[in-house]
């Protein structure tokens, strides 16, 4: 074994060394057999030449021995390579079209891959994180909710303490705290963490210690936090003695007791936590909110997590939890925070409520990117695909072009196996070279996009490894040698079939009719998914321009928003509302901007404050969507420029003790059907007490979108902002005369003088929060847009060559037809027929793959059918044209040939 | 004086070639010329096999090479057997007596 070893590497590396060995050693062989032959009575020359004969051909042994030689096919595979480089060299041209092409396919692939891994595949960076699971409800909910995955404290206390498949449970909810030390504050996402959640995690401490189930058993009594490894890196300058120290959190004092292991950020990707605290501690977090300690059943908060036993699968356990979730739903029913919110009529469907696990490593951010992100994968499979065929289109040409060279090599000696071999060692080099600067270029584009995709401070932070890893890397791998058979085997078999006496009689002869077929299959092909490509194309930037002209309903240029958020700073309900009045004064007269409008509830962005809805005329109805809401101030519609069209806006002087509402119209034809909604009374159902319908609708506004550009407007009810509950934090927004760019500066330093300790967030325009909003839509277009651009300018080649190659062909036949009185017309008829037939073919394949995907990118369309017949019809327009384009110059070369030069080809 | 050609069978080389050096170590040469010796001139060994045989038993541990001085006082290199190789010529041999008893006894049968 290790002489072979030894010998593989002398084999490999000392070449030069054993061929003047082996030189040396036959030498000596010749000289003693010669000089027994001179011994035999010949002379020296006779004897020399005599052993020469008898050796039988000093170069043939040197070959046997070199075959022999441990790594051979190392040997050949460096001579392949070699000689591979050699030819690609020689023709520049061609090497670099081919290496471009194929790192525009690999890395657009590749830059998919790794981010769909990253974002949507990988699994949490803690022990064992398949045995993580989501714990959730799912069903018609009542009350009041932080999200899809989140249930009620009081029901993950009894899931913990009652089930028979985890083998432990834990709990966390995000929040935004403001972080004070050494004078500085600032706003950083924080993790409220049940006391199991590190050891069940299995997250231990790079420093100090974790919070543990102690820190967590009495709410409000530890004021402990855990640092997250790259903010104590960041924040703290990795300063080793933070531990033991104080820090502010919302004003409170904390006492930092560890510093997590690194790379981990919490339990939900896209919103890297910075600290972790006790979930005891959620009222010196979350001013604003306490669910924690009234106990409500129907206020769902926490995302609950579970690890199941080594012995238990995800379906077993779900499956087996289902009882334990009746028996809490029966008990919930029971109770008069149910019984008061709810009819009787509510109570069956909600008793069919079910336990649903999820993955651990679900979050918000890989739900709303799955889909685009498989999608652009599979289109940039796509492009890779059409890019294979264009190259093996090429290299088909290029073949038909070295039958001589094929046949030199065939006549000399070599096996059709090893120019099979050679020529796909040419393939190889070509996508490896291709995949280097795709592997470059899939670098670069992921951070281009993390940064589209991800809050910017979340982007900074995402850790994209330019190596990378052991998955990345298979598929790339993969990737390359998969694309260079694809691409390379025909063309390597048909290179290898070359018939030696015809290809060395006669060059012209030797241009085979053999490989137009396969060409002509090839470029049908590429038409087909350039069809494909072009359709998607098309399908997705309408998409977004429907989105971009239907808008919202209201102008959104010259307005700035941005959220402030005075409770964090320890500020009372009075402290508060003051502040705001102030600033609303202030802001008012700031030099460029016209209207301030206040707004608790952030608009398009998602959210939504949805609550039932009680009153004497509706009672008993069924819900279909619960109407959503929010508390303005008094200038909010005017700011947005919604018009009131009937009674009138708030006024400063809409306070207490009597309770207005604006509402929209479809709210008055909801629940007033018909009759004059001004004055009209409704009330808000509340879990805790029963409430009489005693807000009174003063005015009615125009149906405008609340949550996104994508939905139809719900019924909304807006209400006085300082007599409401969400008064805590604020959304800002104002109507500006300037570019609302120009300010910001201006507008920051203006808050910072008029309060230094509440600091404005996420200032900007809001038109650059639609487009943030949009910025799946925009990625998908764009690079959609790009790929089908891409996808018909290769098709568009690859045609053009097969019908020059055709024309080239037919020289002589043409020739004749023109001698026999054929008009140029003819020609151009005869071969453009040919170009129709190839393009007809590849769009009736294009049409029916499109057809049979299209439904698959339903969900990512808005305001059209994913069988839109304009789109499919446009498609195949543009197509037709460029190709027949393409086609045509051939034609028009061929008709324009004299019949003598014609027939004197060859 | 062509002496009458028999072809090797596969493997039969190797044997000889181990058995050739079993006493002493020798050069290609040497190897050839023993061969023929201890086979009554049966086997003469042309460069052609013995050098790429030579090689590859060297590579695959049964011989080793060290460079020394022919009787023509040229350098020339010259074949022992390493540890692997008589052991190899050992059940090599055991397994040729095998094969020739049973071809002996197979052919002797009427």
């Amino acid at each position: 074994m290790i002489s072979r070893l030894r010998a593989l590497w002398n084999n490999a590396f000392r070449r030069k060394i054993l061929d003047r060995d082996l030189d040396e050693e036959l030498q000596a062989y010749l000289e003693l057999v010669s000089a027994e032959k001179m011994r035999e009575g010949m002379s020296p020359e006779e004897a020399y030449r005599d052993a020469r004969r008898d050796t039988g051909g000093v170069e043939q042994v040197i070959q046997s021995v070199r075959d022999v030689r441990a790594g051979v096919w190392l040997d050949k595979l460096v001579q392949d390579v070699r000689y591979g480089v050699r030819t690609l060299a020689k023709n520049p041209a061609f090497t670099l079209v081919a290496m471009a092409t194929l790192a525009l396919g690999i890395g657009a692939n590749t830059a998919m891959f790794s981010l769909l891994d990253q974002v949507v595949l990988r699994l949490l960076p803690v022990r064992d994180p398949d045995q993580l699971v989501i714990v959730r409800e799912t069903g018609n909910h009542y009350g009041n909710t932080y999200g899809a995955n989140t249930i009620s404290w009081p029901m993950f206390e009894d899931l913990r303490d009652n089930n028979q498949v985890f083998s432990g449970m834990f709990c966390r909810f995000p929040a935004t705290v403001t972080i004070g030390y050494d004078d500085r504050a600032a706003q950083i996402p924080a993790e409220l963490v049940s006391g199991s959640y590190f050891p069940i995690l299995g997250v231990v401490a790079a420093l100090g210690r974790t919070i543990a189930p102690d820190d967590d058993a009495v709410p409000d009594s530890r004021p402990v936090v855990v640092l997250s490894y790259s903010f104590w890196r960041s924040y703290f300058d990795g300063d080793r003695t933070i531990v033991g120290r104080t820090i502010a959190l919302n004003s409170h004092a904390m006492t930092v007791i560890g510093v997590a292991q690194p790379g981990f950020d919490g339990v939900e990707l896209g919103i890297p936590a910075k600290v972790f605290v006790p979930i005891m501690m959620k009222t010196e977090m979350t001013p604003h909110s306490d669910g924690l300690k009234d106990r409500r059943r129907r206020l769902s908060w926490v995302t609950a997590y579970g690890r199941l036993k080594p012995s238990v699968s995800l379906e077993q356990a779900q499956f087996s939890l289902q009882p334990l979730m009746h028996s809490i739903l029966e008990m919930e029913v029971q109770q008069p925070e149910f019984t008061r919110s709810t009819t009787p009529a509510d109570r069956q469907p909600f008793l069919r409520n079910r336990v649903e696990l999820l993955p651990g490593s679900e979050n918000g951010l890989r739900e709303y990117m799955r889909k685009p992100l498989w999608l652009l994968v599979a289109l940039t499979g796509a492009v890779l695909l059409l890019a294979c065929a264009n190259l093996a289109n090429l290299l088909l040409a290029r073949a038909t072009a070295r039958e001589r060279e094929f046949a030199v090599r065939l006549a000399i000696g070599a096996g059709r196996a090893r120019i099979v071999r050679q020529l796909l060692t040419e393939s190889l080099l070509l996508s490896a070279a291709g995949t280097v600067v795709g592997l470059a270029l899939a670098f670069l584009t992921d951070r281009v996009l993390l940064r589209i995709y991800l809050p910017a401070d979340a982007a900074a932070e995402f850790v994209v490894s330019p190596i990378p890893d052991g998955r990345v890397l298979a598929f790339v791998v993969g990737a390359m040698v998969l694309t260079s058979l694809v691409f390379g085997l025909l063309p390597a078999v048909r290179g290898s079939r070359t018939e030696i006496t015809l290809s060395l009689k006669d060059r012209s002869s030797a241009l085979s009719a053999g490989g137009i077929s396969l060409r002509r299959m090839l470029v049908g092909i590429q038409v087909a998914l350039s069809l494909l490509l072009l359709v998607g194309a098309g399908l997705f930037v309408r998409t977004l321009r429907n989105l971009d002209s239907l808008g919202p309903g209201f102008l959104t240029d010259h307005l700035l928003t941005f959220r402030i958020d005075p409770s964090l700073n320890g500020y009372s309900d009075e402290q508060t509302k003051s502040f705001y009045q102030r600033l609303d004064i202030n802001l008012q007269t700031m030099p460029g901007v016209t209207s301030v409008g206040f707004s608790a509830m952030p608009l398009l962005k998602g959210y939504a404050w949805q609550n039932a809805v009680l009153g004497k005329d509706f009672e008993g109805a069924p819900i279909e969507e619960q109407p959503v809401l929010s508390e303005v101030g008094p200038d909010y519609f005017a700011t947005l420029g919604i018009p009131i069209v009937a009674g009138r806006a708030f006024t400063a002087k809409d306070v207490g003790p009597a309770k207005y509402a604006v509402i929209n119209e479809s709210f008055a034809r909801e629940y007033f059907r018909g009759r004059n909604p001004i004055g009209q009374r409704f009330g808000l159902v509340d879990d805790m007490e029963p409430v009489s319908p005693d807000i009174e609708v003063i005015g009615v506004i125009p149906d405008r979108k609340y949550r996104d550009l994508r939905e139809t407007p719900p019924a909304q009810a807006y209400f006085p902002y300082l007599e409401g509950v969400h008064f805590r934090f604020m959304n800002v927004y104002l109507r500006t005369q300037v570019d609302p760019r120009q300010i910001e500066d201006e507008l920051r330093e203006r808050v910072r003088q008029f309060d230094p300790h509440v600091p404005v967030v996420g200032l900007q325009t809001m038109n650059e929060q639609i487009g943030f909003s949009l910025r799946t839509e925009r990625l998908v277009a764009s690079l959609s847009a790009v790929f089908g651009g891409l996808a018909t300018l290769l098709a568009v080649i690859g045609l053009y060559g097969v019908t020059a190659y055709t024309v080239m062909r037919r020289t002589r036949e043409i020739g004749i037809r023109m001698a026999l009185g054929a008009m140029p017309v003819d020609v151009i008829a005869m071969v453009m027929h040919e170009v129709f037939i190839l393009i007809g073919a590849g769009l009736a394949a294009g049409f029916s793959l499109a057809l049979a995907l299209a439904n698959l990118v339903r969900s990512q369309l808005f305001g059209l059918n994913p069988r839109d017949p304009l789109t499919f019809v446009g498609s195949a327009i543009v197509l037709t044209v460029a190709a027949g384009l393409a086609g045509l110059i051939p034609a028009l070369r061929a008709s324009s040939l004299a019949a003598t030069t014609a027939l004197r080809h060859e | 004086m062509p002496a009458p050609q028999t072809d090797l069978l596969q493997g039969t080389l190797d044997l000889l070639i181990l058995k050739a050096l079993a006493l002493q170590e020798l050069h290609g040469m040497g190897v050839s010329r023993r061969i023929a010796q201890i086979t009554g001139g049966a086997f003469d060994v042309k460069a052609g096999s013995l050098f790429p045989a030579l090689h590859r038993m060297e590579q695959a541990g049964w011989l080793t090479s060290s460079w020394g001085e022919s009787e023509t006082k040229r350098r020339a290199k010259f074949y022992a057997l390493t540890k692997s190789g008589k052991k190899q010529l050992h059940t090599e041999s055991e397994r040729w007596e095998r094969i020739s008893l049973a071809m002996a006894t197979a052919l002797r049968t009427t």
